[in-house]
């Protein structure tokens, strides 16, 4: 990415002190996802993940407030798999029985895509892991999104130089 | 507070970017604007095809067409990508804290497995 203002998708590149098969667990063994998920001050009561292509996961947010707890659930469906490599999952609101609820009647603040696409690629570094995070309202399955990041950079240039 | 019909707005202008030719049309126009012959030359397509997806993308608000000539031109509207940048810039600090945390618990299982090899 040139710039990371004005960017048309969530792009984060981290690396990390552990090896890529521990990196690997962090995204789906639902144990040690649940450690470091939910945004701060909220907790991951419930992650489930059948992690094979076209297996469906669930993840629960509980966030404290003065009415007490709240919860959002997270659906989503796992389009490609290669382990300690490349992770893509879709990933929508639901409820709690993983029906896809539309974002507005969350309560949402701004406006959501129904169905956003979380993908993730490791590379092992010298016993480090290089990861590449991007996550973007379009679905990788759907019609003709294959090569959209590239696509998306040039756009990402055009709103960033936009006056005003 | 936001209405309904901005996250039409936005699903909308995710579909209307989920097609490569639109995408490269919309790419095109970033450069400035054309006339639908212009879009049309870079593609194996007809001239009607082509319409079709300009056609997309005007619903979606990503490109109006100007009235001051037969051939009306098409420029590019900014502000639904504009939409879909403010949802990337909302996402953002919340994946950072979440690798920050990683990291922190990534830093804490290492230390409890040493802890563990020191005790055995």
């Amino acid at each position: 990415m040139a710039d990371d203002k004005g960017s048309v998708a969530v792009v984060i590149e981290r690396t990390f002190d552990a090896p890529v098969d521990f990196i690997w667990l962090m995204w789906t063994d639902p144990e040690h996802f649940k450690a470091w998920y939910g945004p701060d001050g909220a907790t991951i009561p419930v992650a489930t993940m059948d992690v094979r292509v076209g297996g469906t996961r669930l993840v629960c947010m509980e966030m404290q407030t003065p009415n007490g707890p709240m919860h959002m659930w997270f659906t989503g469906e796992y389009l490609q798999i290669v382990e300690n490599e490349r992770l893509v999952y879709t990933e929508s609101m639901a409820d709690e029985h993983g029906n896809v609820v539309s974002p507005s009647d969350m309560g949402m603040p701004e406006g959501h895509p129904v169905t956003t696409e979380i993908r993730v690629e490791l590379e092992a570094v010298d016993g480090r892991t290089k990861m590449v995070m991007t996550h973007a309202g379009v679905p990788e399955d759907s019609p003709g999104a294959a090569g959209w990041t590239m696509a998306f950079d040039k756009l990402a240039a055009q709103v960033a130089s936009r006056p005003g | 507070m936001p209405t309904a019909t901005d996250e039409d707005q936005l699903s909308e202008t995710f579909a209307a970017l989920a097609n490569s030719t639109r995408r490269a049309i919309v790419a095109r126009l970033a450069e400035g604007e054309a006339t639908v012959n212009e879009l049309a030359e870079p593609f194996d397509m007809t001239l009607p095809a082509i319409s079709k997806h300009i056609k997309v993308l005007e619903r979606a608000g990503l490109v109006v067409r100007a009235h001051r000539a037969q051939y009306r031109p098409c420029a590019l509207d900014g502000a639904p990508l504009e939409a879909i940048s403010t949802w990337a810039d909302q996402h953002r600090p919340v994946w950072e804290a979440r690798f920050d945390r990683m990291d922190d618990y990534i830093a804490q299982l290492r230390q409890q497995r040493r802890a563990s090899e020191q005790d055995g």
